[in-house]
């Protein structure tokens, strides 16, 4: 699971993989059930284009160009096609989802997820459709800072809370989220910007770093920063 | 790094990235190869004996259709000799009868005899379907890479280890 390495901060393309794969583990872990569909008809036109591609290369080897021709343009046609169809499938109908899942209390869910070059953050879009077939859509802005360390180590608590706050469906099926960042918005009025770390979660990342204590680690709001530099 | 290979769905999924990269570089060749109807569309000169029309590494276009007139005396055309396996570059001075069993002769514009040495055995002159195209454009000094790879087989060993390294560390 990407979410336990430490990757480069500087890496855009790490902090959106890492946050991608973040979003089916939490919702997953809530119960959602998740659904493929999407995933699959693209690996499925995919590997069939590779298949045809592949077959192609083995009647060329085995019987050479001139008696295969026609056999050969129609392969080539047909791979257009199939190519074709994938990037229109990738571009017009997946458009960056990463998760699509039915709650617990069976609304759906599709969560897209985007970044700009060289801009840290995250564009989440969610659509959920309720039972009753009533659509909404969710957009969220935030940076990627929020919920990664110094280190690059990934925090769940704050990306949970995210969903957990902006999003009614996935916050009934977790409340305790939903919560803990209510209390954590008030911390960080407190300490001024401070990232809201619960006093647990320093724990864990004091117990990982090998450094400090959980005193220490409860102290003050420049603690709360986590890594390594805590100690100075 | 190899964090996705936990998630079959993730793992075939760039497993298809890396297939399609090959796939479809693969398959236009072959859809140039039917359009000019060649076998070989693009090819590499590999000897100084066409300058200084062609010096070698130039890279040549092939277009092996007769849609409005027969190949002709004075076309520089690629052509295989049977039981050689390098396609080789040189323009057309003779050409006897008409049809596709016309007898044809070549040489090189920079060498002093025509081609019936580099014939195969017995073989006096070439019909039309030795040759592979006509040469339509060329690019001059671009396939001087795969000279070079050819040439120092070393090359391909470190070029192969460098991509390995750069599909094996990047996800995107």
């Amino acid at each position: 699971m990407a979410s336990q390495e430490k990757i480069s901060v500087y890496n855009l393309a790490d902090l959106k993989n890492t946050s991608d794969d973040a979003i089916p583990n939490y919702l997953n872990s809530l119960r959602f059930r998740q659904s493929h569909r999407l995933t699959d008809v693209r690996l499925t036109l995919g590997f069939s284009a590779l298949a045809l591609a592949a077959a192609t290369f083995a009647w060329d080897c085995k019987f050479g160009f001139d008696s295969t021709k026609h056999l050969t343009a129609v392969a080539v046609a047909l791979y257009t096609l199939l190519n074709g169809a994938l990037a229109l499938w990738i571009s017009r109908v997946e458009r960056g989802t990463v998760y699509v899942g039915t709650s617990p209390s069976g609304d759906e869910v599709r969560i897209s997820t985007s970044v700009e070059k060289n801009v840290p953050v995250y564009h989440v879009t969610i659509e959920v459709t309720s039972k009753g077939g009533k659509k909404e859509t969710i957009k969220i802005d935030r940076s990627l800072a929020e919920w990664f360390d110094e280190t690059g180590r990934f925090v769940a608590a704050p990306f949970q809370a995210m969903f957990a706050r902006g999003v009614a469906v996935i916050g009934s099926a977790d409340p305790k989220r939903a919560r803990v960042e209510e209390e954590g918005d008030q911390k960080e009025a407190e300490s001024a910007g401070a990232a809201a770390y619960t006093p647990e979660m320093l724990d864990v990342l004091a117990k990982a770093t090998g450094v400090g204590s959980a005193s220490d680690a409860e102290a003050t709001g420049a603690a709360k920063k986590g890594g390594k530099r805590r100690k100075a | 790094m190899f964090s996705s290979l936990q998630n079959p769905r993730q793992a075939a999924a760039q497993l298809l990235n890396f297939g399609l990269i090959l796939s479809t570089a693969f398959m236009m060749w072959k859809g140039l190869s039917v359009v000019t109807d060649s076998p070989s569309p693009i090819v590499v000169v590999l000897s100084g004996s066409m300058e200084p029309a062609f010096q070698r590494g130039d890279l040549l276009l092939l277009w092996n259709r007769n849609l409005f007139e027969e190949t002709n005396v004075g076309e520089v055309v690629v052509y295989n000799v049977k039981g050689k396996d390098i396609p080789i570059v040189h323009r057309i001075v003779r050409k006897f009868g008409s049809g596709p069993d016309a007898k044809l002769l070549t040489k090189g514009d920079n060498n002093a005899a025509d081609d019936t040495e580099l014939y195969a055995r017995g073989q006096d002159y070439l019909t039309r379907k030795d040759i592979v195209g006509s040469v339509v454009a060329y690019m001059p000094f671009v396939g001087y890479v795969t000279i070079m790879l050819s040439e120092h087989p070393w090359l391909k060993t470190v070029m192969l280890g460098i991509m390995g390294l750069v599909v094996v560390l990047q996800r995107e």
